[in-house]
């Protein structure tokens, strides 16, 4: 017999990679999906950029320094959008994963073989962080050149460290995500609805300190949130929460200790629970 | 009871909706097995023959961990099902769902190639054991093209190819030769019949008689949720010794059917129907004694006699004879 009965990490960590290795070759056979994810981003941040513009005229940036801590708006909603994307792509490829796997029949094949679900999660979480920084890279640097800003000002590593930290809770909370698609057998609508309150809640387009007093407190108890300022902080100086970056940064460790246990328990249960009525292929 | 795979009163049982227009919906309970008894021997090839949902594919999903059972306990290479369901699927290669169960967009290699990554093979031995199942199956000329430009009987193949990946000592196939050609489904059934050969034991899912009748040393035949009768194909047979069979070809009626099902001297009769044309199988342990009354009644109910053949017994009349239907009715359970 081939198979490992008692797999070592190295045989996890090999099954993950070829999790990986499968996504990035489906998607590189779809070419379009990279360079769209490229474009949008720039899209997205450029109606603000261009609205700003036309009502606040010349006195546009000292308005928006006012109020946000850096007089660069453009580099501030790109930052926005680029993470917005990356916390939504990560809730797409996780969702989409489970769903699309659901409905062309190989989310049994997979399921019928001993790798856990907690590695091909890990080996989708590292697909989908791959995907997503590269295309928010490329856009945060291609929008601040269409735009005429400087891309690597401020700390650009705390930056990546605020990324970096960021992601581990965000595929946590993908978990919980998924566990739902997995049981209603529903993902676009979800998403849809999801998007909107992430980008909301995370200050897309501006400071937190904006909204209500409750939904604040809301926002804080969001990991992308945190991630959004710190690289906001760490690049164009707006402000830690805390004052400190490495205040900042400790809070997204803790989040970073819980989001994915929390949210790999729930998936379990979930699993359990479909495997025990409908089965896993039933969509 | 001893066995590779033991299975003791292992049942299963489904709560589904059924919905009633837009906005009405019930719950019902739907037993999909109900206490099922097996133990299948290693090196044994296990026919599973039954007719559409009669329970088959919910045995084999409940015996691969893609389900849990909802009583009784079962054993797979040693190991209990919902304990150790790692163990399980580590040590079966399975073949379930057949082309659905593919990367359409990979190649056929990286098809195997990934499954074997999941069975946690290291990257040389899994291209090893990709290239052999390429050979064995004789897939090299497509092996590098993606999947979805495969036709239907290639993909039915690399699907089995897939279940071989692990070189588990068990394989569960499930309608393996569904979708094939009739040249394609005997290469599919000499290559199983040699890897079974070659010690692997084999559980193998069908609703064509005539692959049991070929194929496998022990068959159970499952309806309903249940296993109605168990043994060898010859044993099956035997037990229907005292029956002849009859089958009458022509234009009949249900109504006709149910007549010569009622007349004396005929213990079971049921009507098919394939390619437009209805086939009554009639059971008789007296069959020319019962051959006038059985005419009159079908030309009392209009019916058009064109064929009357006395045949051997075959499974398909063992079922027939315990259920009083044929293999081709969908026995799906309401």
């Amino acid at each position: 017999m081939a198979a490992v009965l008692r797999p070592s990490l190295a045989h996890k960590l090999s099954a993950a990679l070829a999790e990986t290795r499968l996504r990035l070759l489906n998607i590189s056979r779809y070419p379009g999906q990279l360079a769209m994810e490229i474009i949008i981003p720039i899209v997205f941040a450029s109606m603000p950029m261009l609205l700003g513009r036309a009502s606040g005229g010349g006195a546009a940036a000292e308005n928006f320094a006012a109020n946000t801590g850096t007089a660069n708006y453009v580099a501030y909603l790109l930052i926005g959008s680029n993470v917005f994307t990356l916390v939504s792509n990560a809730f797409w490829h996780v969702a989409y994963w489970l769903r699309f796997e659901q409905e062309t029949g190989t989310l049994e094949s997979v399921y019928l073989t001993p790798t856990s679900s907690l590695t091909l999660v890990t080996g989708v979480a590292l697909y989908s962080a791959a995907r997503g920084l590269v295309a928010a890279g490329l856009a945060y640097i291609v929008g601040c050149l269409i735009f005429q800003v400087n891309p690597l000002q401020g700390d650009v590593l705390l930056a990546l460290a605020f990324i970096g930290a960021g992601l581990v809770p965000l595929y946590g909370l993908t978990l919980l995500f998924g566990a739902l698609v997995l049981k209603v057998k529903e993902s676009n609508a979800l998403i849809g609805l999801m998007q909107w309150v992430v980008s909301f809640l995370m200050g897309i387009f501006f400071p937190v300190a904006v909204l209500p007093p409750l939904v604040r407190l809301v926002a804080l108890l969001f990991p992308p949130t945190w991630m959004t300022n710190g690289v906001r902080s760490a690049l164009l100086g707006v402000g830690f929460f805390f004052g400190e970056w490495y205040l900042d940064l400790a809070v997204l460790w803790v989040f970073m200790l819980f989001a994915p246990l929390f949210g790999f328990w729930v998936f379990n249960r979930v699993e359990r629970n479909v495997k025990r009525n409908e089965g896993m292929g039933q969509f | 009871m001893q066995g590779q795979v033991r299975i003791e009163n292992l049942g299963k049982t489904y709560h589904a909706r059924q919905r009633r227009g837009l906005f009405k919906s019930s719950e019902s309970r739907v037993e999909a097995l109900k206490g099922i008894h097996l133990a299948i021997q290693p090196g044994e090839l296990f026919g599973l023959l039954g007719p559409n949902g009669a329970g088959k594919t919910t045995l084999i999903k409940c015996l691969t961990t893609l389900l849990l059972p909802t009583s009784g306990a079962a054993w797979v290479n040693g190991y209990r099902l919902t304990e150790q369901d790692n163990l399980i699927r580590a040590t079966v290669g399975c073949m379930l769902m057949g082309e659905r169960g593919l990367y359409w967009k990979l190649s056929g290699r990286e098809n195997l190639e990934f499954f074997g990554a999941l069975y946690h093979l290291m990257p040389a031995t899994r291209r090893r054991r990709a290239a052999e199942i390429i050979d064995l199956l004789e897939l090299g000329e497509i092996a590098e093209r993606a999947v979805e430009t495969y036709s239907s009987g290639q993909k039915m193949k690399l699907a089995f190819g897939k279940a071989l990946i692990n070189d588990a000592p068990l394989l569960i196939l499930d309608e393996p030769t569904n979708t094939l050609d009739l040249p394609s489904a005997r290469e599919l059934r000499a290559v199983v019949g040699a890897l079974n050969e070659r010690g692997k034991t084999v559980i193998y899912t069908t609703h064509i008689m005539s692959e049991a009748e070929t194929l496998c040393d022990r068959v159970a035949i499952v309806d309903r949720g249940e296993v109605l009768a168990l043994g060898s194909v010859p044993e099956l047979k035997a037990s229907l010794k005292r029956e002849a069979v009859t089958r009458i070809e022509g234009i009949i009626s249900n109504a006709a059917a149910r007549a010569v099902e009622g007349l004396p001297g005929v213990s079971r009769a049921a009507l098919a129907a394939v390619n437009g044309h209805n086939t009554l199988t009639v059971m008789s342990p007296e069959p020319r004694a019962v051959l006038p009354r059985l005419i009159e009644a079908l030309t009392a109910h209009q019916a058009v006699v064109q064929k009357i053949v006395p045949e051997e017994v075959t499974l398909e009349d063992v079922f027939i004879a315990r259920t009083g239907r044929t293999l081709a009715d969908d026995t799906r359970v309401k």
